[in-house]
């Protein structure tokens, strides 16, 4: 330990390193090891979702109606389900419907949030009273049932999952931006630029935005992950997704009767990845948190 | 021997960044000094001078990335970064006691004075809790807090921030402490209130017999209140001495800058204001730390200046100490 | 202030919040492009069928209409008639509340018994081993549909080992529940001097409760940790150490610190767990008021969604009611505001 420290005063009193991406890769790392992993879970799904078609063995929809319910083989590495499909391949294909859900979910969760967060802080008043308060009213609905509810209301679509899930997550951002802009109004670079004669638009968007946006974008990675937890959830139910679509909750749901007689593979392979992608999102949130709050990062 | 005897104390802060790159902030540098029983030590220095630091070191009360990397801290014959955890533990809030900057929110705002007052004395002394509770009551009063039977049954909250620090300066006083150390003891506090506290304190310094050091940036309370001063930059005593001493013959380029930007008739010895900022700990200049701020500097600044006596206790450390001309430099 | 005036004054905040619930509530089956009209009259039906139903439901008023009386239906406790049971919606949801709750109330009693205790420990070395360790589980209990993990436990737990009995229900098939008292079949039969009725019930009970204390316990660590390490750097910890008080004394100023805001957190936490608790109730087929309200979903019966969301939001309101007093009990500060 002694030698690595005065091996550290050395460098650090000769003249300032450049920026190296190695040493910054080696120092999130460091700060943040659990993200690396989460980095790399996040990146193989990902790799697995863009690449399905030349990763799957076989036609994740089409039946073999000679192979219902076999188990793990070299065939079929995770199994076949009740309809004789192979799970393997549909246990790749379901990763497109992660992807395919979160993403664009977490986009329209920003591109509505973010705004409305920046509009209610800077204008406040009556508007920021209402809108707080309907926020404030969403809260006391558990955030599964209200999803589940909206998306059964308004009709089974995986566009509308993705419409209900985006609008659902927003006030998460519309809140961080918006305490980001009421500390950040009266600062002095937002008084001179009103001074100068700038439109509201433009202090909005030029200058509040980029400031009062980096808390809301370490959330990305975590709201990613309540993003494809919700939607398995709803194809679990029935909701949104139906079988025999190859996304992973509706897979479970398949899979469900057979847990009581033996056939465990089913459900349990699309179980595992569902959670392998969710706990890569959720580690990476978790280490954008850490990277982006210096007090987090200081107890290293 | 002296009560508290403080050698070449170092203190760096050592940390790693994003980029993986090891940091060292060296926020204590071989600081010396010496405080005898009873005495009154002031230090003064601007922020960051490393004055709180100075007292967390000696009580091992550093959190982490803050660490002692050198020197010797002997209090009572006994040396403070040796020994063990638990044995310093018992030693603060014992002989040595602390008052801090901002009473109300130090206090325990779930426990009601009294029984704060009771508990430090039990965790140190002991002994049945009717006599602490006793020697509560007793501390309450001669700190000057009015009614202290009705008082120490409020809560911190229910305090102003003069009586909180009142309470604060009992509870130091529950285990008649050899060492009381005041950290900016009267920062957040109105003025009138500030030299109530302050004359308090004074007083029972004599009257219990215990040493003070005030660390303050108000070179008032020092000229006003302490025996000694040390005045400390970027981690440095720069100089040191009896206060009547240093303030007659100000010797390094420093103190005459503090002496000259208070502004209260103190300035004897006159000399330049220094502007500028705070050194850079991270990245300190070789040599002399003041060198970038200092009207004086020559060349040979650039290689450390070692500490000069200059007079009966009066230390400074300058390349030029005692050879800079009276009443201020090239302005 | 007096505590009558604190609890009049909490309570009466609580009425806007309310009618925000019953408007978000009014207006999520309104929002939909669907017809319950079609739902009840059946494909078979006439014109003037239709009419007729459309005029009984009210729904041939202005919204603005429609929405005061559904409001004031609400307020008499009338929530419409479930078309899956034919009966009030309140009746059903009444009946099932009891043992809902019984089962959130073990699984997130259990859930903080060991979440607390696990994230004070992490909080106290932070980056050690243990705080390593338990931030990637709880993390990890993040990431685990609730269902999935209750599938898989009756998997190992029933099939494989047998140790449980088939998750049908809240008691075995051939035992004769216990007169109801409580609603609780465990609590009941110990009443009752039942044993075996009780021994079953808690047999039932075990898996859930463990699924859910595990999904439970992970944000309750996480959050733990949190709030005592904010305690851990506070002024009044310092000044604690400084003043050389035993390690023992400081955990428990430490504890005593944290347990106000953890509780407000635990509270939270339990009016969010009521969405999770009812996949758990589906898996399990509990047949409390969330498995009803999931029925209700995935059948589209909106009557009957309605009152359960409603039921659900209600539900919170009266946690963060509850939980505010409680703080408001223990804090000496809450005088001051």
């Amino acid at each position: 330990m002694a030698e690595t420290v005065s091996n550290g005063i050395e460098q650090s009193t000769t003249a300032e390193p450049g920026f190296s991406l190695k040493n910054r890769l080696i120092g999130i790392a460091r700060v943040s090891p659990t993200m690396a992993a989460g980095v790399l879970i996040v990146v193989a799904f990902g790799f697995m979702a863009l690449f399905a078609e030349f990763l799957m063995p076989h036609d994740p929809v089409s039946a073999y109606h000679d192979r219902v319910l076999q188990p793990p083989s070299a065939e079929h590495w995770f199994g076949t389900d009740g309809n004789g499909m192979d799970v393997f391949s549909r246990v790749i294909y379901g990763a497109k419907f992660g992807f395919g859900i979160a993403i664009p979910a977490v986009l329209l969760a920003i591109v509505i949030g973010v705004p409305v967060g920046l509009i209610a802080g800077y204008r406040g008043g009556f508007l920021d009273e209402v809108l707080m308060r309907f926020f404030d009213g969403l809260r006391v609905f558990p955030s599964i049932i209200l999803a589940l509810a909206v998306v059964a209301a308004t009709g089974q679509s995986l566009l509308n999952v993705v419409l209900v899930l985006g609008f659902l997550d927003s006030p998460v951002f519309a809140r961080l931006v918006r305490s980001e802009v009421l500390a950040l109004r009266s600062s002095v670079f937002v008084e001179s630029a009103k001074a100068a004669g700038n439109p509201t638009w433009r202090i909005l968007f030029i200058h509040l935005l980029p400031n009062a946006v980096q808390g809301a974008m370490a959330q990305t990675a975590v709201r990613a992950a309540w993003a494809v937890r919700i939607s398995a959830t709803l194809a679990f139910l029935g909701v949104g997704i139906q079988a025999p679509t190859p996304e992973w909750g509706a897979m479970i749901r398949q899979g469900a009767e057979f847990m009581v007689t033996g056939q465990w593979w089913v459900a349990l392979f699309p179980g595992i990845a569902l959670i392998l992608l969710v706990f890569g999102l959720n580690l990476f949130g978790d280490g954008l948190q850490d990277l982006t709050d210096p007090r987090r990062r200081a107890a290293k | 021997m002296s009560l508290l005897e403080v050698e070449n104390l170092r203190t760096h802060f050592i940390s790693r960044d994003i980029d993986n790159q090891i940091r060292v902030a060296k926020a204590l540098n071989d600081v010396s000094f010496r405080l005898e029983a009873g005495k009154v030590l002031g230090f003064v220095g601007e922020t960051g001078a490393g004055k709180s630091l100075t007292a967390q070191s000696i009580c091992g009360l550093l959190r982490p990335p803050a660490r002692i990397v050198g020197g010797s801290v002997l209090f009572d014959g006994q040396d403070l970064i040796e020994m063990p955890q638990e044995e310093l533990n018992a030693l603060r809030g014992d002989q040595i006691a602390m008052v801090v900057q901002n009473p109300r929110t130090s206090l325990d705002p779930l426990t009601r004075i009294g029984d704060q007052l009771v508990r430090i004395h039990q965790a140190h002394t002991g002994g049945p809790v009717t006599a602490s509770r006793g020697r509560a009551l007793d501390m309450m009063q001669a700190v000057g807090i009015p009614d202290p039977a009705n008082r120490s049954n409020a809560w911190p909250h229910e305090l102003s921030g003069g009586m909180a620090q009142r309470v604060l300066i009992a509870m130091a006083l529950m285990n008649n402490p050899k060492l009381l150390i005041a950290d900016e003891p009267t920062t957040g506090l109105d003025v009138t209130v500030q030299a109530q506290i302050l004359d308090l304190m004074k007083g029972l310094t004599e009257r219990f017999g215990m040493a003070m050091i005030i660390i303050t940036h108000d070179l008032g309370i020092v000229a006003h209140y302490s025996d000694e001063i040390a005045v400390m930059f970027a981690g440095t005593i720069v100089e040191s001495g009896p206060v009547r001493e240093v303030f007659a013959k100000p010797d390094h380029p420093y103190t005459r800058s503090l002496i000259a930007s208070t502004p209260e008739k103190l300035q004897i010895g006159g000399g330049a204001k220094l502007g500028g900022q705070p050194p850079d700990l991270y990245n300190l200049p070789s040599g002399c730390p003041l060198r970038t701020r200092c009207t004086f500097a020559e060349d040979v600044c650039a290689t450390p200046p070692t500490r000069k006596q200059i007079g009966g206790g009066h230390y400074s450390v300058c390349h030029f100490s005692g050879a800079l001309p009276e009443g201020g430099g090239p302005q | 202030m007096s505590f009558t005036r604190f609890l009049v004054r909490r309570t009466l905040t609580v009425i806007p919040l309310l009618l925000g619930v019953v408007f978000i509530t009014f207006m999520l089956i309104r929002v939909g492009g669907l017809d319950p009209v079609g739902q009840l009259a059946g494909p078979t039906a006439t014109q003037a069928e239709f009419d007729m139903i459309r005029e009984e439901l009210g729904l041939d008023k202005p919204l603005w209409q429609q929405f005061l009386i559904y409001t004031g239906n609400v307020m008499q406790g009338d929530l419409g008639e479930s078309w899956l049971s034919n009966r009030p919606v309140l009746d059903d949801m009444l009946e099932r509340a009891v043992i809902s709750l019984e089962l959130l109330f073990w699984g997130v009693g259990l859930g903080a018994l060991i979440g607390i205790p696990v994230g004070l420990r992490a909080a106290f070395r932070p980056n050690g081993k243990f705080d390593q360790t338990t931030r990637v589980l709880s993390l990890l209990g993040f990431s685990i549909p609730t269902y999935w993990l209750g599938l898989v436990m009756i998997f190992v737990f029933f099939y494989l080992l047998d140790w449980a009995p088939p998750a049908i229900g809240r008691i075995g098939l051939m035992i004769f529940p216990p007169d109801t008292v409580t609603g609780s079949y465990l609590i009941d039969g110990l009443l009752a001097a039942e044993w075996e009725a009780a021994w079953s019930a808690t047999t039932h009970l075990i898996l859930p409760v463990i699924c859910l204390a595990i999904v439970s316990a992970a944000p309750i660590i996480k959050q733990t940790r949190a709030i005592a390490l904010e305690v851990l750097s506070s002024e009044t910890v310092r000044y604690a150490r400084a003043c050389g008080l035993p390690e023992r004394t400081v955990r428990k100023l430490v504890f005593r610190n944290s347990a106000v805001p953890i509780l407000t957190f635990v509270g939270t936490e339990v009016t969010g767990l009521v969405g999770t608790m009812s996949l758990i109730e589906y898996v399990f087929a509990w047949g409390g008021l969330g498995q009803y309200g999931l029925n209700a979903i995935v059948r589209g019966d909106f009557t009957a969604v309605q009152g359960y969301v409603l039921a659900l939001a209600l539900f919170s309101v009266l946690v963060f009611l509850v939980v505010d007093i409680i703080v408001h009990l223990i804090e000496p500060r809450s005088e001051l505001s």
